[in-house]
């Protein structure tokens, strides 16, 4: 067939057509990909790992990203790149005699966070559970009564910062990794959203954006790290920072903040004079699911 | 000739550990920036760090509001220096003409325990002693010392502002600011933020224990 | 003619393949006609996931991977399953086998095609593929399994590429293989085929957080069900091959793939049998997950209709592969192997992937049902890996049979024989 002789022009012409066919269907097939593709610059289509930026390549990056917001939400935030202090190795310690369920450290990682308003998403997820029984088999999230309920106690989890962290060894393209100060950090501009990680997270301390976050312009926390609360783009993975933009810049992280019970201890484990050595120190300090040997960086404590 | 070809030979393993060495630098990452740290913090803590006074401890709510809807507060002394009392109650019930309707549910307490005839804006310690009501604090610590020693140490009540010293305050939380002297054990409040992640489904019943009411009135957190 | 340079040969060698894969009877323009039907809905709804982000699908952050990575992970047991027709031809010199081996690897590069098309639609950010390309990207090898796998498939798919199209185009130009291009190849293709199933195993197996995988019996067991998969599958291929086509099938190969399939897949329903047993004896948190997929858990039970029509399929299968009938009816054998294939499906799809998410790690059972947009584009890539065989196929077999070569490209007044359809 490869020269038309004169007994296949039929053959021909309708071969033609069904390429021409073809083509054109998938060209109709494949047109939602428009919108995709109007928002993917160039310049965001070839920015270089977090690690490899220069400052200079940090400084247009964070204009982009910046503009970015605006153009989307069209809220005027301030990205900025904190970085690791010398000598700061966070540590966080969480009291279960005292935390009361109530949820609001939940709530302020919520608005610190620049998370989806439509699901209520958190890196905090609270745990209802029996006294008298550690079987989280029998714990519930989705509790709605008056807290705390009698015979209950609660069990916040958000991410521990493991020093061996199951989720950072998984990732293919190394867009997650550890700093030095302790935080387990994504570049959202690196990850290629697989989810490795978040099947390999015994916590369930990461989450994925199963869309573009939807928040109101007024609501948008505007102090934002790059690392961090920035808004994230759809189809990658996010997690807790401990707040990095805040707790670098020596402030409390937002959930601690929020906590009427003052069930949190946020410090640095290299101060032995701060208030998280204390505690490790003096109370009775557990760690949630140890035997994986994940080494976290995050604590739960009784009153003794 | 055999040195051109043994200098060759040199060259060749020369470029080709090269050419290696750029191929490993490049597959392990070491294209990176260097890494760039903040200073440590300074040992030197120049922020303050302020125990929150609450308004209960010099003054009371009254049933006037201003125009913002706020109840209006009295300093304490406003009436407590006019009318002194003949006798101190014994229970709330007896408090007919002020501190009306005041919740008490602290063990086994009398108002005579801390509180002394004549010096409303004090409280008594165990031994007798007076202190200004605004050093509550100690009070409590008499029965509640292992709080108030957390406390001390930081792992006990609610906090903001910074961690690090060096860089600001930090502002906390007194006693009463979460315990009502009077009644300190936390009332039951509605949880915020419930859950509503994709594809999460309706609560799993878990125990067949009896229903836990949920609760009427919003807000009834201290 | 021998003499030409490849330079010439070889193109005029890649147009010939090209030009008969476009040209065939009605038989085939039908069934490639559907089959891409098929993909263009399947590109439209990848198209639409990627617009509107993967909420359209019916994963969640507490089961995060679904139907595509369940396809994901039983396409690379088909692609290693293949392999089981390498083994006999060139391990145990059956002569039978050695003539129809290139379909197995054929069928080989189309399930990887497949797990590649899996993957890539599994992805939030398909744009930023090139940041795994290794020195390109930021490849997190040795660490990462998944760095692994993506060296080992790709891996696999060139072996495959190279073997089959060495071997064609040697044919083609009416020359011997030479044995020092192909040979190790092929000794490295298998040792490769076992690797590839394997370290997808380790992708799941090496998570601590998730006792349903956390088994060092799941690469064993996914490569005994890749041994069931894959022979069942070429089973049917070859009687398909041996009517589509003008190329010679004889009964020897079927007879021993359904041997090997007599053992592999009692040896499929050992192992889960043994994981059923370890879970439910001990019980505890660890059982909480098989719990869940047998009988269902907190009521909710989406997965067991799957995994017993499963458990149905395989023991099906099982019984008849071992009826005498089996061995002198197609019929039956061809039922075997349709229940055996559908059997691991389900079993190494569904039915692996989605327990290990239920419950999550905080013990929430949040289930997970895949939502049409995922049944498209599933069906999609499917729908291309069997273009990808029956295109390859097509080129392939008239060149094995001699009806396509050099040789006869240049006599000039030869009628060109035009083959039928090879779907």
């Amino acid at each position: 067939m490869s020269e038309p002789t004169e007994k296949q022009p039929r053959r021909v012409h309708l071969k033609v057509l069904g390429a021409t066919l073809g083509a054109s269907a998938f060209a109709y097939a494949m047109a939602p990909l428009r919108a995709w593709t109007k928002e993917l610059s160039v310049d965001a289509f070839l920015q270089k790992h977090y690690k490899e930026l220069t400052k200079e390549e940090m400084t247009k990056v964070i204009a982009r990203l910046e503009a970015d917001t605006k153009r989307d939400y069209g809220a005027d935030v301030t990205i900025k790149d904190p970085k690791p202090r010398a000598g700061v190795e966070f540590g966080y310690a969480l009291n279960l005699s005292v935390c009361i369920g109530c949820r609001k450290c939940a709530e302020a990682c919520h608005h610190e966070n620049n998370h989806d308003r439509a699901t209520n998403n958190s890196y905090i997820r609270v745990l209802e559970m029996e006294q008298g029984s550690f079987d989280m088999e029998r714990g519930n999230v989705q509790y709605d009564h008056a807290v705390p309920a009698p015979g209950k106690f609660y069990m916040p989890v958000q991410c521990h910062q493991c020093d061996n962290a199951p989720c950072t060894k998984v990732c293919p393209v190394q867009a997650t990794w550890k700093e030095p100060d302790g935080i387990v950090v994504v570049d959202y501009n690196w990850c290629i959203g697989c989810r490795y990680c978040e099947a390999a997270c015994p916590y369930h301390a990461r989450r994925f954006n199963w869309t573009k976050p939807e928040i109101p312009k007024e609501e948008i926390n505007p102090d934002q790290g790059y690392l961090s609360n920035r808004i994230r783009p759809q189809g990658v993975v996010e997690k807790c920072t401990f707040c990095l933009h805040r707790t670098r810049e020596g402030k409390l992280p937002a959930c601690l903040e929020a906590c009427p019970t003052g069930a949190r201890v946020f410090g640095n484990l290299l101060d032995p004079d701060s208030e998280i050595r204390w505690v490790l120190e003096h109370k009775r300090v557990f760690i949630l699911k140890e035997e994986l040997g994940t080494k976290p960086r995050f604590f739960y404590f009784f009153d003794v | 000739m055999a040195c051109s070809v043994r200098c060759t030979g040199k060259n060749i393993v020369r470029s080709l550990l090269f050419t290696a060495a750029i191929v490993f630098g490049v597959a392990c990452g070491h294209r990176d920036q260097a890494q760039s740290l903040q200073a440590a913090p300074s040992a030197s803590a120049t922020g303050a760090v302020v125990i929150h006074e609450p308004p209960k401890l010099t003054s009371i709510e009254t049933d006037k509001v201003d125009a913002l809807g706020k109840p209006i507060r009295v300093a304490c002394v406003t009436c407590h220096t006019a009318r002194v009392g003949q006798k101190l109650p014994t229970s709330p019930d007896d408090l007919r003409d002020f501190h009306q309707g005041l919740v008490f549910k602290h063990g086994d307490n009398t108002c005579a325990n801390c509180h002394v005839l004549g010096a409303q804006d004090s409280l008594r310690l165990a031994d007798g002693r007076l202190i200004p009501m605004r050093e509550a604090m100690t009070l409590c610590g008499q029965c509640h010392g292992s709080q108030l020693r957390d406390y001390k140490k930081g792992a006990h009540g609610g906090m903001s502002g910074h961690w690090d010293l060096a860089s600001g305050g930090r502002l906390r939380n007194h006693c009463v600011d979460c315990h009502d002297p009077h009644a300190p054990k936390f009332v039951p409040s509605t949880p915020v933020l419930p859950p509503r992640d994709l594809k999460l489904g309706p609560p799993i019943p878990h125990q067949a224990g009896p229903a836990i009411p949920k609760l009427s009135t919003e807000g009834a957190h201290p | 003619m021998n003499q030409r340079s490849h330079a010439v040969t070889y193109p005029r060698f890649i147009y010939r393949l090209l030009a008969g894969a476009f040209d065939g009877g009605w038989r085939f323009y039908l069934w490639m006609t559907i089959l891409t039907a098929i993909a263009l809905v399947g590109a439209n709804a990848w198209a639409h996931q990627l617009a509107r982000g993967m909420q359209i699908t019916g994963m969640s952050d507490h089961v995060s991977w679904g139907l595509y990575i369940a396809n994901f992970t039983f396409g690379v047991g088909l692609a290693a399953g293949a392999v089981m027709m390498v083994i006999p031809a060139y391990l145990y010199d059956d002569h039978d086998m050695h003539n129809v081996v290139l379909v197995g690897e054929i069928l080989a590069i189309a399930a990887i095609s497949v797990c590649l098309g899996f993957i890539v639609v599994d992805l939030g950010r398909p744009d930023r593929f090139w940041h795994i390309i290794p020195a390109v990207g930021r490849f997190n090898w040795p660490v990462s399994m998944l760095t692994w796998d993506v060296i080992v498939l790709n891996g696999y798919l060139l072996l495959n590429l190279h073997i089959t199209g060495y071997l064609i185009y040697s044919k083609f130009i009416g020359k011997k293989p030479s044995k020092r291009w192909y040979l190790p190849f092929v000794f490295l293709s298998i040792f490769w085929a076992i690797s590839i199933h394997t370290v997808t195993a380790f992708l799941y197996s090496g998570l601590g957080g998730r006792p349903f995988w956390n088994s060092a019996l799941l690469a064993p067991r996914f490569i005994a069900s890749a041994f069931v998969s894959g022979p069942a599958f070429v089973i049917v291929l070859l009687q398909i091959v041996r009517r589509a086509s003008t190329f010679r099938v004889g009964d020897g190969p079927i007879r021993t793939l359904s041997s090997v399939l007599r053992v592999t897949v009692l040896l499929n329903l050992f192992m889960l049998g043994s994981e059923v047993f370890t879970a439910f004896y001990t019980g505890g948190a660890h059982a909480t997950a098989a719990k869940y997929l047998f009988f269902g858990s907190h009521g909710r039970h989406a997965l067991v209709p799957w995994i017993w029509s499963a458990i149905a399929l395989n023991v099906l299968s099982a019984v008849l592969l071992h009826l005498p009938a089996a061995r002198n009816k197609l019929a039956l054998l061809d039922i075997a192997c349709l229940a055996a294939f559908a059997g691991v499906w389900i079993e190494k799809g569904m039915g692996l992937i989605i327990p290990g998410f239920v419950p999550s790690t905080l013990h929430e059972v949040v289930e997970y049902v895949p939502t049409l947009a995922e049944w498209k584009i599933t069906a999609g890539i499917w729908a291309f890996g069997f273009m990808v065989l029956t295109l390859a196929l097509k080129v392939a077999l008239p060149v094995l049979t001699g009806e396509l070569s050099l040789a006869k490209e240049e006599e000039p007044a030869e009628p060109e024989p035009v083959p039928e359809a090879a779907e």
